[in-house]
């Protein structure tokens, strides 16, 4: 602990270069914790929420096939079922293409929605009033605040692969992990071709609990597999991260670029650790000529470089809070909104950021520490005299 | 010679550059009683840094033996000769090789953190240090604030704050004009009459040779001539 003001002042030795310095860490730290927090979010268990005993039904070879509308009623006699959805995804234009104006328009069962969707919150009077009239619908509260709906309020959307324009008024508004769609009736749909055809894009299901989940989805697996329409039954989590593998094997890559940056600066704060030590060949053979050993040397050298690191590491921990508030607010506005509930900074994300920071402390440090620490003091002294 | 502090005995040196071998010093015979001011003197390159870095310890002879205190020192590891340098050695720079980044009081204070003296022993010790060489009402001075006389009084304060037996001082007045250069002289003869100290200086200035008690000529590696520091004070005057 003596030792520190030394050590402090010499991190500060040049102001600027210390400061850009612990600038390429922060921003590091802040990309490391924002990548991590993300991947926990991928990774969010939601056995811990009530969706945990959602199941979600798709067409066995995707979402761009439909299936016949007759399972609903074969997958309700399925024992742990307590209710069945169908659901349709509009994905039509509201006022204009922008992605501002986009947000998921899903037709459901009214009557079952609040039972499937038990970790959603609405009024019931609002309920009630949505699953009596057919052209209404209900909208999350973050949309409302979006797009500063009123309940009573006319919007229209322009299908795209569904053809027409759904004329809707809403009833209801809702909170709840994922406010970023609205949902409409089934029936209204029922003059759409795919009304007609009686088919639906998915079966959202909720069973009487978490554990009910893997026997569900084999039976209902099992029961359409020598179908004209196989399905895919798969808890509601996994429905979801199949959006997010679309884009890719994106823990891979968030890895990949946490690893590339931490490299990057490992060798930017090993060359300004190198050049600082270079500056200061004659004051570590003045400080060996006084007594200082070797080992002091390669401490305080490698000191200085931690604590660089570490005075940026707590700079970027500290700063990846409001930038991940920035991010969360802009997750919410997407189609994969219900992330950004998940989307938090955990203890285990701030610690693994400060291990990096002592780790390119660490890295960055050890050879120029070992260099300094090999000074002859003759050859230092000499430099100057 | 038994009682001699500094004993050098037989101590040749020589460095390799590639392939040479260049002799520095060349079988050097030398004792240094307890208290003594030395002066050592001679041209450039002659091998008076040398001879200060291995009786200071920071070099090691090729042959030969030195014995500091009834301690053999040409014959210490690393680690321990760095340990006896920092109880046994002060060092006065010719260009006074002060921590920028510290004030006088931390730069005085620096040797002491290898001790085991708490902090406020330590003050104790850094004010004592920077009284004797009247810079009391400088300690929160960095050295960019201060002259190049009171740097090197700072310097000097450094080199006896852990209260070294020998002093090692390499043309302590170099760097420096007439009036500072008296001032540090009367300093290091102060240090030398009223703490005792023993003061090995290499110097290039008669008048500071002059102060010693005995000036050393080295030529070539060799030493050569010994007279006393009076003689060199007559002969400049002509007396």
């Amino acid at each position: 602990m003596k030792y520190f003001r030394f050590i402090w002042k010499n991190v500060f030795r040049k102001k600027s270069r210390a400061f850009l310095t612990m600038a390429s860490i922060v921003l590091v730290l802040v990309l490391i914790v924002v990548l991590s927090s993300l991947l926990e979010a991928l990774d969010y268990d939601t056995g811990r929420t009530k969706g945990a005993a959602n199941v979600v039904v798709q067409h066995a070879t995707g979402l761009g096939n439909f299936m016949p509308l007759a399972y609903r009623q074969k997958i309700e006699q399925i024992p742990g079922v307590v209710a069945v959805a169908p659901q349709i995804w509009f994905g039509g234009i509201y006022i204009d293409e922008k992605p501002q104006n986009f947000f998921g328009q899903l037709s459901t069962d009214p009557q079952v929605w609040a039972v499937v969707h038990d970790d959603y919150t609405i009024p019931p009077d609002q309920l009630k009033t949505w699953q009596s009239e057919r052209d209404s619908f209900v909208a999350g509260k973050q949309l409302i605040d979006r797009f500063h709906w009123t309940i009573g309020q006319r919007i229209q959307v322009r299908g795209t692969y569904i053809p027409g324009t759904i004329d809707l008024v809403l009833r209801g508004v809702y909170t709840g992990p994922d406010e970023s769609n609205i949902f409409f009736h089934n029936k209204y749909l029922e003059n759409s071709f795919l009304g007609r055809l009686e088919r639906t894009g998915i079966f959202y299901l909720r069973t009487e609990a978490p554990e009910k989940v893997p026997g569900v989805c084999d039976a209902i697996n099992k029961m359409f597999e020598n179908s004209d329409a196989p399905v895919k039954a798969m808890p509601e989590k996994q429905f979801m991260l199949q959006f997010t593998e679309m884009m890719g094997d994106v823990k891979l890559l968030f890895r990949s670029i946490a690893l590339t940056v931490l490299f990057t600066v490992v060798l930017i704060v090993a060359n300004t650790m190198a050049m600082s030590a270079r500056e200061r060949v004659t004051q570590i053979a003045v400080i060996r000529a006084l007594g200082f050993r070797r080992s002091h040397v390669l401490m305080l050298v490698l000191s200085e470089a931690i604590v660089l690191a570490l005075l940026g590491g707590v700079a970027g921990a500290l700063g990846s809070f409001p930038f991940m508030w920035g991010l969360i607010g802009i997750i919410k506005h997407t189609p994969v909104a219900m992330f950004a509930y998940n989307l938090k900074i955990s203890l285990a994300t701030l610690l693994t950021a400060f291990t990096a920071a002592v780790g390119i402390g660490v890295l960055a440090g050890f050879v120029p520490a070992i260099r300094s620490s090999r000074i002859s003091i003759v050859d230092g002294l000499r430099r100057v005299a | 010679m038994a009682d001699s502090l500094i004993c050098i005995e037989h101590v040749s040196k020589a460095y390799r550059r590639d392939s040479l071998q260049i002799p520095v010093l060349a079988d050097i015979d030398l004792t240094i009683d307890t208290g003594e001011f030395i002066a050592l003197m001679g041209p450039s390159g002659s091998g008076k840094t040398t001879l200060l870095n291995l009786l200071a310890g920071i070099d090691t002879p090729t042959k030969g033996r030195i014995t500091i205190d009834r301690r053999v020192i040409s014959s210490m590891r690393e680690t321990e000769l760095a340990r006896w340098r920092a109880d046994h050695i002060g060092f006065i720079f010719q260009l006074y090789n002060l921590i920028p980044v510290l004030t006088a009081f931390e730069n005085v204070e620096l040797p002491l953190l290898l001790t085991r003296l708490s902090r406020q022993e330590r003050q104790v010790h850094v004010r004592t240090a920077l009284a004797i060489v009247g810079l009391s009402d400088r300690a929160d001075h960095y050295p960019r604030q201060l002259s190049g006389g009171q740097e090197q009084r700072v310097a000097i304060a450094r080199a006896i704050v852990a209260d070294p037996v020998i002093l090692v001082a390499d043309e302590p007045t170099g760097d420096l004009d007439a009036r500072s250069a008296g001032e540090i002289l009367d300093l290091l003869n102060r240090l030398n009459t009223e703490h005792h100290k023993t003061i090995v200086m290499v110097t290039h200035d008669p008048r500071a040779a002059a102060r010693a008690h005995r000036m050393l000529h080295l030529d070539k590696g060799v030493l050569s001539v010994e007279e006393p520091a009076a003689a060199l004070d007559r002969s400049r005057d002509g007396r």
